[in-house]
């Protein structure tokens, strides 16, 4: 998978004012390539990563999933393709209350109409097998957020976009998650973006791409 | 279906609540319609099992059979000129006294042709045969009444209780079947199949009958009523329900249309929730109902079956759906996006 950003600009409108949150960014990003995005508070690293993951449409510019520009594609294709291509790590683990972790993971398949087969690989992977059977509640904050990158990875999505995902783990837990999801793009070889604040975590990331008022600066 | 499920089963309290709050309206609303059915069989259920289709009238009675007078010898022209069985149908409110005593009971008297078609089936003792004997219904017993027992009507009329039969009541008073040959007029000619009728002469349907009953309509519209608004306060306690779980699944609904999930698998989801719920509830309900039905008194006038409680049943679930519609909105409405911190929508 490649992910390639053409020309994006974003304005919002807020009201009578505009507000360009992106401005003629470009980016590229190569099947087994890990990216880490940083910037300023403010400066559209969470508007790239929306766009990028087809959660909101660009003013203009191109979004190009292998090849495909999924700018123009209809509202129920593009959530079709986030399901099928797109793994996405939000900055709280965001898991269903109502879900156990082995369901946390079953629910991917049963939205792809796919069978519910054995997830004990992946869980046993992320060092989560002896809580498949936990409600989130009882899991720790690093837990949660690695059962979300577990189910981010079910469905083998071949680019997967992580937005803070380090937020709301302490440091050593926000260094363990980001090294699995490096090595889960290395190994995968699928294409990774993650936007963070956490310095220490940069040294996990193939490139480091900064964001200042809407301008993409190549690092 | 696979979180709907889940999340039912995770968050048991408020769905048993709510379970518990549906399931008594419709117990309510399934013990109101038996009482409507029961007061209108009450009031009624001479009528409405009466062995012919349609009665012929006074055009002016406007379908009143109380109101309507037709003269013996007319009738019997009437009778002549159809085509299908028909027979004289004479209502009369009385009030009796038995074996001299003080008690008054009230007694419909139907008068008809001895033989004729709208004699109903004796269930205990024997059809009339004397000239004074009559059928009376069943109900009568709770007044005391046995076979062979005298009724006095008036100074000069005196009845023995022949038989008996069964479901014939009439303005909520036990029905007694008389002869009709020495009445000068009559209220109707009782018809099998269409009727013919011209001039000053008219045709309804049996059941049109219903609404010159006196106080049928009232009752019956009263208690329907109630009904309706029953439907209407389980529509809004459960639309109002899954509006505000809705609401505070808000987020949850953006995580899953975030990760791929597309609208109509979140909307299934929950109209399933709602459908269970309320079969659920009917399901409890029709046992509570018939619970306190056979609680009540035997001459209270309630009737609960299943099919008093099929329409009602299908009513609710569709209701319920109904209510549903909102939050699919809301559901509808809600942005992936959301799932994203900091990116407002
Ligand atoms: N719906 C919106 N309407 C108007 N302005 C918006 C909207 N969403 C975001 N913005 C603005 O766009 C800019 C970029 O927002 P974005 O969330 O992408 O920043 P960010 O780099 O992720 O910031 P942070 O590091 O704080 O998460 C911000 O100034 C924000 O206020
Ligand atoms: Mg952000």
């Amino acid at each position: 998978m490649t992910l390639v950003l053409e020309h994006v600009h974003k304005v919002y409108q807020d009201g009578p004012k505009e507000y360009v949150a992106l401005n003629d960014a470009s980016l590229q990003v190569q099947a087994g390539e890990f990216v880490a995005v940083v910037g300023p508070s403010g400066s559209g690293k969470s508007t790239l990563l929306s766009i990028a993951g087809a959660l909101l449409s660009p003013t203009s510019g191109k979004v190009l999933l292998d090849g495909e520009n999924i700018v123009t594609l209809s509202k129920k294709e593009v959530t079709k393709r986030r399901l099928e291509k797109i793994g996405f790590i939000f900055q709280a683990a965001h898991l269903l209350p109502y879900l156990k972790v082995k369901d946390q993971l079953n629910v991917m398949s049963v939205l792809a109409h796919k069978s519910k087969q054995q997830k004990t690989d992946i869980l046993a992977h992320l060092g989560l097998e002896h809580r498949i059977h936990h409600y989130p509640n009882d899991l720790s904050g690093g837990e949660r957020q690695r059962v979300a990158i577990a189910r981010a990875l079910v469905n083998n999505p071949q680019l997967i976009l992580a937005d803070e995902p380090t937020a709301s783990l302490d440091s050593s837990r926000g260094q363990e998650v980001v090294k699995l999801l490096a090595n889960e793009v290395k190994e995968g070889n699928k294409a990774g973006v993650m936007v963070t604040h956490d310095e220490r975590v940069l040294g996990y990331a193939d490139r480091i791409i900064t964001i200042r008022d809407g301008k993409v600066e190549l690092g | 279906m696979f979180l709907a499920i889940r999340e039912l089963l995770f968050a048991k309290t408020k769905y048993i609540l709510i379970g518990l709050i549906t399931t008594l309206t419709v117990s309510l609303i399934f013990i109101v319609s038996g009482l409507a059915e029961g007061l209108s069989a009450d009031n009624a259920s001479s009528i409405q099992g009466l062995a012919a289709d349609s009665l012929v009238l006074e055009a002016e009675a406007e379908g009143e059979l109380g109101s309507s007078f037709i003269p013996m010898q007319k009738a019997k022209e009437i009778i002549n000129d159809q085509e299908q069985e028909a027979n004289t149908l004479s209502i009369q409110m009385m009030n009796a006294t038995v074996g001299g005593g003080d008690k008054q009971i009230s007694l419909a008297l139907f008068a008809t042709e001895r033989d004729g078609m709208l004699i109903p089936e004796v269930t205990e003792g024997r059809s009339p045969k004397q000239e004074n004997e009559v059928l009376a219904d069943e109900s009568l017993k709770q007044d005391g009444i046995q076979l062979g027992d005298e009724l006095q009507l008036g100074e000069e009329t005196t009845y023995v209780v022949a038989g008996f039969t069964t479901e014939q009541r009439y303005s909520h008073t036990p029905v007694v079947f008389v002869k009709s040959d020495d009445l000068e007029q009559v209220n109707a000619v009782a018809v099998k199949g269409e009727s013919v009728s011209e001039g000053a002469y008219s045709t309804i349907p049996k059941m049109d009958a219903l609404h010159g009953i006196p106080s049928y309509s009232q009752e019956q519209a009263s208690l329907n009523m109630m009904i309706i608004f029953l439907y209407v306060i389980t529509a809004f306690v459960l639309a109002v329900f899954f509006y505000v779980m809705t609401l505070q699944k808000r987020d949850q609904f953006g995580v899953l249309k975030a990760l791929g999930a597309n609208n109509t698998y979140l909307i299934s989801g929950l109209i399933i929730q709602v459908i269970l719920l309320s079969i659920v509830s009917v399901g409890i309900a029709t046992a509570i109902s018939f619970g306190i039905g056979a609680l009540f008194p035997a001459d209270m006038p309630f009737i609960l079956n299943m099919a008093t409680i099929v329409q009602p049943a299908i009513i609710i679930i569709v209701v319920s759906v109904l209510g549903a519609v909102v939050s699919l909105y809301q559901v509808i409405q809600i942005d992936p996006l959301e799932a994203i911190e900091g990116v407002a929508t």
